[in-house]
């Protein structure tokens, strides 16, 4: 499609940062502080962390969002750096915490700006296109809303819409920070419910960042705790999700419930260790 | 803004009426540029009717002489250069429609596009209801460099346009950077736009005192307030190419500008080089500006409410609102000028006091009826 996609090397699947270094303000500690993290390809993976541990800028910086200061990004075998925007845009798409549209503009046009990385600069929209806008919006759930302004929609549905878009965008790693931050209970779910949807039938490497952590172990397959700019765990939920790890991560004292069922684990939050040292 | 009720399904609703509205914005605005402009042929001191003016414009010897039409458009020295003939004698009416009054028209609607154009490329990249390259200083900052030119080095006159333009960057780079304060909010950007204007406006009170003779003074007098009082042909060519680059550079952006107004990241995200597209679509809307500044000096609100029209009737998707700025900023400007020129005849004003008046009183309604007014 574009010159720059064509495989001169063959890619690799895979996302994988070495050695990231992010600063906001030059004279203040770096957010996130030298830290390397390899994405699951095929799975959920989840970044936990209690504010300012560096978990959002993280995944922008794997996103390209930021530069960082030192350290690189491989996407797919290739230097995020060096790639042209839009190659990465059509590989790698990412949803915002907060996002903002034009009061008039529709669902489905939204989802047709998905479609930016995939057109020229004079093209106009093709038949590919609009079928990848029509599935997208079917997949996200969002078909019935296409007609109605993104401004109009509750929360959880505009959600759903700015899903689409991502969607119609076509990338294989779908990053979304913070999804269900502004949402209640049921759209949660429903965004969540959506998101392992995607993994699991579409095959798309997902990235989160969750602050609910019921949430987090509930749908990911793999967790990184993140900690004033350091990773301090990885692994699955039950590897990660002990109470000596949420001690050290989130200065609370929890009590982790196994629920033997389904599998999942619950974090019940206790009350807040006064002395993270005696872990 | 636009209802969701009663769209259950069926062919994109949304699109088909702003469509629909668009057709008929685009059909308003040309009945008024045609009544602005065929009044503006006929009326002056020497009177004609409408059907002699409408017969003035369309006369044979005008339209049937290659040579006559060439030495219109193109001017008397390239005419000849290109090996056309002298033109033809022509009927009074004829002779005054097309050397007086057509000329004047004709710059009145590239103006018209112009600023429109130049305010809705600044609402969208400031993500700003309140920005005009009148209310962000750059048509000031434009005015101020084509004074400095006027009164102290008259021979740069043929490059009005360009001179205007690094004027109106200068401008916009001040007001952003003073604006610039973790993003640059709608009110912060406009307040600095009318303290640099105002300095601007000060140092073109200035340049007076250095003028040599007082006919320059009232000449850039009248300019500073936005007059079309005897532009010709000579204005026509001055502006006209650089109105249909901006045309064409604005219709190419406006997918940017769409994607621009989902907010700097998502644009990133979406492999958007946003620093790229804003330079490169402010540059489109300083030319715009600057070479209607050139022309037709400083015209205001003309770039604040045109937009603000279109965008009501036809949605903000940018495809719809530049095509529907390209017809409603003509007919604005057309009739402003119009009234401006004929409401107290046999007194001429500027047209740049009848758009302030019209337009300042439409910033103040536009103030008090909307609450989140200036976020776009």
């Amino acid at each position: 499609m574009n010159p720059a996609s064509s495989p001169s090397t063959s890619w690799t699947p895979g996302l994988a940062g070495t050695g990231l270094v992010v600063r906001y303000h030059k004279h203040q500690p770096p957010v996130v502080a030298g830290q390397s993290v390899t994405i699951p390809t095929g799975k959920i993976t989840v970044f936990v962390g209690p504010n300012g541990s560096g978990k959002s800028t993280l995944l922008k910086a794997l996103a390209r969002q930021l530069t960082p200061e030192d350290g690189s990004v491989i996407l797919d075998g290739r230097d995020i750096a060096t790639l042209p925007a839009r190659e990465v845009a059509r590989r790698l798409g990412i949803l915002f915490q907060e996002n903002m549209a034009p009061n008039d503009l529709t669902v489905e046009e939204l989802a047709f700006h998905g479609r930016y990385p995939h057109r020229r600069i004079f093209e106009s929209v093709t038949e590919e296109d609009r079928r990848a806008v029509a599935e997208a919006l079917c997949l996200a759930g969002a078909r019935d809303l296409r007609n109605r302004p993104v401004s109009q929609l509750s929360a959880g549905q505009k959600q759903l819409a700015w899903i689409a878009m991502l969607l119609a965008q076509a990338p294989q790693y779908l990053f979304l920070d913070e999804p269900t931050t502004f949402l209640d209970l049921v759209h949660q779910f429903d965004v969540m419910e959506l998101v392992r949807r995607l993994n699991r039938e579409q095959g798309k490497t997902v990235l989160l960042v969750v602050h609910d952590l019921n949430l987090a172990a509930r749908y990911a397959d793999h967790v990184f705790a993140l900690r004033e700019g350091r990773i301090v765990a990885s692994g699955t939920p039950a590897e990660v999700f002990t109470a000596a790890t949420l001690r050290d991560v989130f200065e609370v004292e929890a009590q982790i419930i196994r629920d033997e069922a389904s599998g999942t684990l619950w974090c019940m939050p206790t009350g807040r260790c006064l002395n993270k040292e005696t872990a | 803004m636009t209802s969701a009720a009663g769209e259950k399904d069926g062919e994109r609703p949304a699109v088909r009426r702003r469509k629909v509205a668009l057709l008929w914005l685009a059909a308003g605005a040309l009945t008024i540029v045609a009544a602005a402009g065929l009044l503006q042929l006929g009326a002056g001191s020497y009177g004609m009717t409408w059907r002699q003016a409408l017969a003035a414009l369309t006369d044979g010897l005008v339209w049937g002489d290659q040579a006559t039409l060439a030495h219109f458009f193109l001017g008397r020295d390239l005419a000849h250069g290109l090996g056309f003939g002298d033109p033809g004698t022509l009927p009074t009416e004829t002779l005054i429609v097309w050397t007086v009054r057509l000329p004047r028209v004709l710059v009145g609607i590239m103006v018209g596009i112009n600023l429109a154009l130049s305010g809705s490329i600044f609402q969208a990249i400031t993500r700003n209801e309140m920005a005009s390259p009148y209310l962000l200083g750059v048509s000031s900052g434009a005015g101020l460099s084509i004074l400095l030119v006027l009164v102290l080095f008259p021979a740069l006159g043929p490059f009005l346009p360009l001179i205007a333009m690094v004027g109106g960057t200068v401008a916009f780079a001040v007001v952003y950077a003073i604006a610039w304060h973790h993003g640059a909010s709608p009110v912060r950007l406009v307040l600095a736009g009318v303290i640099v204007a105002a300095i601007a406006g000060s140092l073109q009170s200035a340049l007076f005192f250095f003028a040599k003779d007082i006919a320059i003074v009232q000449n850039a007098l009248a300019w500073t307030t936005g007059s079309l009082t005897g532009v010709g042909w000579e204005q026509v060519r001055t502006v006209a190419p650089w109105t249909l680059i901006c045309v064409v550079l604005a219709l190419s952006g406006a997918r940017y500008l769409d994607v621009l107004l989902l907010g700097d990241s998502t644009a990133k995200s979406l492999g958007m080089k946003v620093e790229h597209a804003r330079f490169l679509l402010a540059a489109t809307a300083i030319l715009a500006a600057a070479s209607a500044v050139a022309v037709a000096g400083l015209v205001g609100f003309v770039g604040l409410i045109v937009p603000h029209i279109v965008r009501n009737t036809v949605g903000s998707l940018h495809r719809h609102l530049l095509v529907g700025c390209l017809f409603a900023g003509p007919a604005l400007l057309v009739s402003a000028d119009a009234t401006a020129r004929l409401l107290l005849s046999p007194v001429q004003i500027p047209v740049g006091i009848v758009t302030g008046v019209i337009g300042g009183g439409f910033f103040l309604y536009l103030m008090r009826r909307r609450q989140d007014f200036g976020k776009l």
